[in-house]
């Protein structure tokens, strides 16, 4: 598959990246590890003009345990073992992003701003062109959910909710300046499958800064998908906290992605719980709680309603095992 | 980025210079242009690992890498694993331990190895099943190309 023709440029520093934002306004993408972008070029979802190439500009790389650069390769993530033991959740995610292959070239900012996914809009133009188009690419309809306003595509990013439980900020550039905001306002709950970021035009992810005061909660993310080698989260359950000596619970977050348009995080459901033990009635019944409020739909290869039924099923399991300190 | 549609960059061991327009894919590049057709096509899209060369050492897709993007970089294909004479030790292996079937998969498998024992020059048997979990194979059911692996490692891949 041959690309459609695009001019490339190739910044050096954030000041000059935001520059071209500015000067290119709304015809171009950033162009990170290009794992997710690329496929989507390939299929003719969404072109624009311009490619902003991200891998030259320094302050983008890099990590350590308080910082991950936007540019970091998620394969150099999971391949630093202090990361893994301050972040267990995050290291659970690590591992279950796509393929190694993948995660060579794929980057912590591609993969926070993932494109959402659909059945009827991950197709090649040929296929979508037979169908026809849809609101997310070229068209006026859904398919899933047919009326002609919302589209329910599917956030299937892993790293996200494996952050949120990690109280993650996101260092954000723009042509006004900086800011920094919590990774849950980096979405939109507001929005839908097609408007699903808080980013301004032209913005730029340039880290993602993990605060000192979540480090070493124990955490756990577990992923379900079809085939475990590659496929994309159907669902992703995170979960962190801090038991004390007596098994009472110190502090627990806890993060659903791959079921709606963006992640989300149950802070009014997990805080009443801090001071208590958790046992399995308790665990039963906050799945049961988070099942009832995810409403994935159908546009992944599994049904939604097993997929609801799995969130239940995820949520205890993840809490049991972060418990006991399975994670890293 | 440089306004002439060329891109420079190591190839194999060689310098090489070539026309390159801004879209063109680093596959393409590779198999179209300078004719080097070990590097397979399968999937185009990230999920198959047919096309893996290493880029300064690292194993990457080149049906999801810009070729511009190489610029003053080190490419290595299947073309450019084996030493002046013979095969490489994994390359041997897989001959001689029946991984390869049809063998359109094989130049990705053998990148994808190489890379791993140049890492990991004794991997165990679980890191060489994740390391190659994004090389898909229809013919061998894999048995046969993780035994490969694992008697090349430990000899110079
Ligand atoms: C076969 C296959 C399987 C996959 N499976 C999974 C999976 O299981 N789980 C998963 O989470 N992902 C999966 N992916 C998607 C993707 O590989 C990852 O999400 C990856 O982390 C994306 O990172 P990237 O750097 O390649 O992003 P890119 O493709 O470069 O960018 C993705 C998007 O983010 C924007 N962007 C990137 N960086 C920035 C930045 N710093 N500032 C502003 N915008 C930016 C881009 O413009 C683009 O819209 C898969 C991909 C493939 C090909
Ligand atoms: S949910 Fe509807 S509008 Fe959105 S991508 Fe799928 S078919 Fe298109
Ligand atoms: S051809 Fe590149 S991964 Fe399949
Ligand atoms: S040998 Fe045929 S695909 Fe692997």
């Amino acid at each position: 598959m041959h690309l459609d023709p695009f001019e490339l440029h190739r910044p050096t520093s954030v000041e000059e990246t935001v520059g071209l934002a500015r000067s290119l306004a709304g015809r171009f993408d950033y162009l990170a590890g290009g794992t997710d972008l690329l496929p989507n070029y390939k299929m003719h979802l969404n072109l624009r003009p311009h490619l902003v190439a991200l891998e030259a500009v320094p302050e983008l790389t890099g990590h350590s345990l308080e910082r991950l650069g936007a540019m970091s390769r998620l394969a150099d993530l999971e391949r630093d073992p202090a990361l893994a033991a301050a972040w267990p959740a995050l290291a659970d995610a690590l591992r279950e992003v796509a393929t190694p292959l993948v995660r060579a070239s794929g980057t912590v900012g591609g993969n926070l701003l993932v494109e959402t996914r659909c059945f009827f809009f991950n197709q090649s133009y040929f296929w979508r062109a037979s169908l026809g188009f849809c609101l997310k690419a070229d068209g006026d309809r859904c398919h899933v959910v047919p009326q002609k306003t919302t589209c329910y595509a599917t956030f299937s990013g892993d790293l996200a909710p494996a952050l949120l439980v990690g109280d993650a900020e996101v260092e954000i550039a723009g042509p006004t300046g900086r800011r920094r905001i919590p990774l849950t306002g980096l979405y939109d709950a507001g929005g839908d499958g097609i408007r699903r970021l808080t980013l301004q035009p032209g913005e730029l992810l340039v880290a993602v800064h993990l605060p000192p005061r979540a480090r070493g909660r124990r955490g756990r993310y577990l992923k379900l998908r079809v085939r475990p080698a590659y496929d994309f989260p159907e669902l992703g359950v995170a979960v962190a906290g801090r038991w004390d000596g007596d098994g009472r619970v110190q502090e627990l977050r806890l993060a659903v992605g791959g079921a709606e348009p963006h992640p989300r995080t149950f802070d009014d459901l997990t805080a009443p719980l801090e001071g208590q033990r958790l046992n399995d009635a308790r665990r039963a019944a906050l799945g049961e709680e988070v099942a009832r409020r995810v409403r994935p739909v159908h546009n992944t290869f599994l049904v939604p309603e097993y997929r609801k039924k799995m969130v239940a099923v995820f949520v205890r399991r993840a809490l049991a095992q972060a418990e006991e300190g399975r994670a890293a | 980025m440089g306004s002439d549609d060329r891109v420079s960059f190591t190839l194999n061991d060689r310098p090489v210079q070539a026309a390159c327009p801004p879209e063109r894919i680093l596959l393409d590049l590779l198999r179209e242009e300078l004719r080097l057709t070990g590097t397979k096509r399968g999937c185009d899209l990230g999920t198959c690992g047919c096309c893996t060369v290493l880029i300064d050492g690292r194993p990457t897709l080149s049906c999801l890498t810009l070729a511009r993007l190489v610029e003053a970089r080190s490419v290595t294909t299947i073309e450019g694993v084996s030493p002046a004479q013979g095969l490489s030790a994994v390359q041997r292996a897989f001959v001689e331990l029946g991984a390869t079937q049809c063998g359109f998969c094989t130049p990705g498998f053998v990148m994808t190895a190489t890379a791993l024992l140049r890492e990991h020059p004794h991997p165990s048997r679980s890191e060489i099943e994740q390391a190659i979990s994004g090389n898909l194979c229809r013919c061998t059911g894999y048995l046969a190309i993780v035994r490969a692996i694992e008697s090349a490692a430990g000899s110079a891949p």
